[in-house]
């Protein structure tokens, strides 16, 4: 900025300039203190604490106890386990198949290539409870119709959702569902943003078409590849929420419950501050020290061209 | 992380031109193939719950792609079991007002953020973006404590107050803002146009498309939000009608029909703007990212 330029004013403006911005920013600022770090440093306190969340129960410090309990419970750790489940089954739903289909569908002509990106979107801007809600109904035991037709082949049917080992698997599959066009879309657009003459080139030297996407599109979709995948890491447990919540309550037998749907469990199913708040220290400072390392790594490897 | 969707088509064409002819259409079927499988795949459930809707109790359980006796009885069942107008009108006030605070304390933070060098600026800002990674489920109970304080259970005010400003908008805001041609704002102010001025008369105006397409991508997600209306609800009356869908689940059995058409009247608000707006719709969420 030319300050020089406005020498005779440069005084004024410089005492201006010094609370101006905090004028500006102050009614964002303030709702997120409030709403945000206020209540970060708030749960930390009340995790020190034990409280059933009446106004008239008194709050009783009890130390490092809840924390002690939380590592003791083997929920938590059923919890934390299927929260690397999540993450692990979406991302070949979230990134991989995504990427494949972007790359291998990236020279269709444009017109039906708009269409189609308009119709594999939907699923994006549905409410997630709608979408629990058309997936309940889709896969009902006894008049949905995912086991109307497995009936119809003769087959028993499945209990998508009561099925301790399956139901893991069909909260997946109905996040998976959510995102899977979304990140075919970003991968899409990453890919046909490749400068073409790069392809060419590689042509022109004889590559042929597996080459050319594992030494020219493959490397140069990395950053995108690697956003995507560190956005499922970070945020993709976080994502079934909903589901977990309107299909399966967590269960059965605990099955479905990640790490968040147990904060949310402990909070306000169990009706016990102390424990809820513990666990979300835990997991917000578990979830810090991923996002600074996987940050740390986009910074180190993601490549660029241009 | 943005990504340029406009700039593609101009310089892309010629050489996929080129490559159609000289190769055999049969990887062009192979490729339409896979995307109408996953273009179906996308839309079903959303067609399923449509039909299904409009299938009267005694014919609920058919597996025709097409209802054989249309009827608006889950509609009417739907409005009977709970004050759905009621609840859609709360939800449009919550997506509403939080998406005209959202943008104005973003448009003034970023604004701040743009303009100005100042002590700490570059901490602020990382303090701002840091709160987009802060788990909702982390901060709940503070969140839900200080609104039973405040005597605000159960009341839509309480469902926008924490929405008044998010990270995300402050943040496409301020980078939008950094865009803008200097010059302009310092030709804007030697005219004598104060700072104020500057940004409702020339920052703005300039940037409504940029404001335009974080507004869609606030109120789409504002209006889909659950988690938080799941805290706070206690009537149906002060609730939104993602809970009001919810109601229709139950242990002891779903109401199948009325759930259909209360998800589709969830929907529909939301799949009429992405049907008029379908490319910004579609551009402002990937411009932003996931979440």
């Amino acid at each position: 900025m030319a300050i020089a330029a406005h020498a005779p004013t440069r005084l004024r403006r410089i005492s201006n300039a010094r609370w101006a911005p905090w004028l500006y920013l102050a009614p964002a600022l303030i709702t997120l203190v409030v709403w945000i770090y206020w209540p970060l440093v708030d749960a930390v306190r009340l995790s020190f604490f034990q409280w059933n969340m009446l106004p008239n129960s008194p709050q009783v410090f009890v130390g490092w106890e809840n924390y002690q309990r939380i590592f003791a419970l083997p929920k938590f750790w059923q919890a934390l386990r299927n929260t690397g489940v999540y993450v692990l089954g979406l991302l070949p739903l979230a990134v991989l198949i995504p990427l494949a289909i972007a790359i291998y569908t990236h020279d269709l002509p444009e017109r039906s290539r708009n269409i189609y990106r308009a119709i594999i979107f939907v699923p994006m801007i549905i409410a997630p409870v709608v979408a629990a809600a058309v997936w309940r109904w889709l896969l009902d035991p006894a008049y949905g119709l995912a086991n109307q037709a497995i009936k119809g082949v003769g087959l028993d049917p499945v209990k998508f959702l009561s099925d301790p080992n399956v139901a893991i698997w069909t909260v997946i599959a109905i996040t998976g569902w959510k995102l899977m066009g979304f990140s075919t879309l970003i991968l899409s657009a990453a890919n046909a943003n490749i400068n073409p003459t790069l392809i060419e080139a590689a042509r022109m030297d004889g590559a042929g078409k597996w080459e050319i996407i594992r030494d020219v599109r493959l490397p140069l979709l990395s950053s995108t590849v690697l956003f995507l995948v560190v956005m499922t890491i970070l945020l993709g447990a976080q994502w079934s929420f909903t589901y977990i919540n309107v299909l399966t309550g967590g269960g059965p037998l605990g099955a479905t419950t990640n790490i968040y749907y147990l904060l949310w469990d402990f909070g306000f199913s169990t009706m016990s501050v102390g424990w809820g708040s513990a666990s979300a220290v835990i997991l917000f400072l578990g979830f810090g020290v991923l996002a600074f390392v996987l940050f740390r790594l986009i910074d180190r490897y993601s490549f660029h061209d241009n | 992380m943005t990504i340029d969707v406009i700039a593609r088509p101009a310089r892309a064409r010629p050489v996929t031109l080129r490559r159609i002819s000289n190769r055999s259409g049969l990887n062009t079927a192979a490729g339409h193939l896979l995307m109408v499988l996953l273009s179906i795949f996308c839309l079903f459930p959303v067609y399923w719950m449509l039909v299904s809707s409009f299938r009267p109790a005694n014919t609920l359980f058919e597996t025709s792609l097409w209802p054989t006796q249309p009827s608006l009885d889950n509609y009417t069942r739907a409005v009977d079991a709970i004050p759905i107008a009621r609840m859609l009108i709360n939800t449009l006030v919550f997506s509403a007002v939080s998406t005209v605070f959202q943008l104005l304390t973003g448009i003034l933070a970023a604004f701040a953020f743009a303009r100005w060098k100042f002590p700490f600026d570059k901490l602020v800002y990382t303090g701002v973006a840091l709160t987009w990674l802060v788990p909702f489920q982390v901060v709940m109970i503070p969140n839900y404590l200080l609104i039973a304080q405040m005597g605000l259970l159960d009341s839509v005010l309480a469902l926008i107050l924490p929405n008044i400003a998010a990270a995300l908008a402050i943040m496409l805001l301020a980078q939008a803002m950094r865009g803008f041609p200097k010059e302009v704002i310092e030709a804007a102010r030697m005219d004598g146009a104060s700072n104020w001025r500057v940004l409702w008369e020339v920052l703005v105006p300039n940037l409504r498309g940029t404001i335009a397409s974080l507004a869609i991508l606030i109120f789409i997600s504002t209006w889909n939000e659950y988690f938080w209306p799941l805290l706070l609800s206690r009537t149906a009356e002060n609730s939104v009608i993602q809970i009001g869908i919810q109601m229709f689940m139950t242990a002891e059995g779903n109401q199948w029909g009325p759930l259909m058409a209360a998800s589709t009247l969830a929907s529909l608000p939301v799949l009429v703007i992405y049907v008029v707006l379908q490319r910004q719709v579609v551009q402002s969420f990937m411009k932003s990212g996931i979440r």
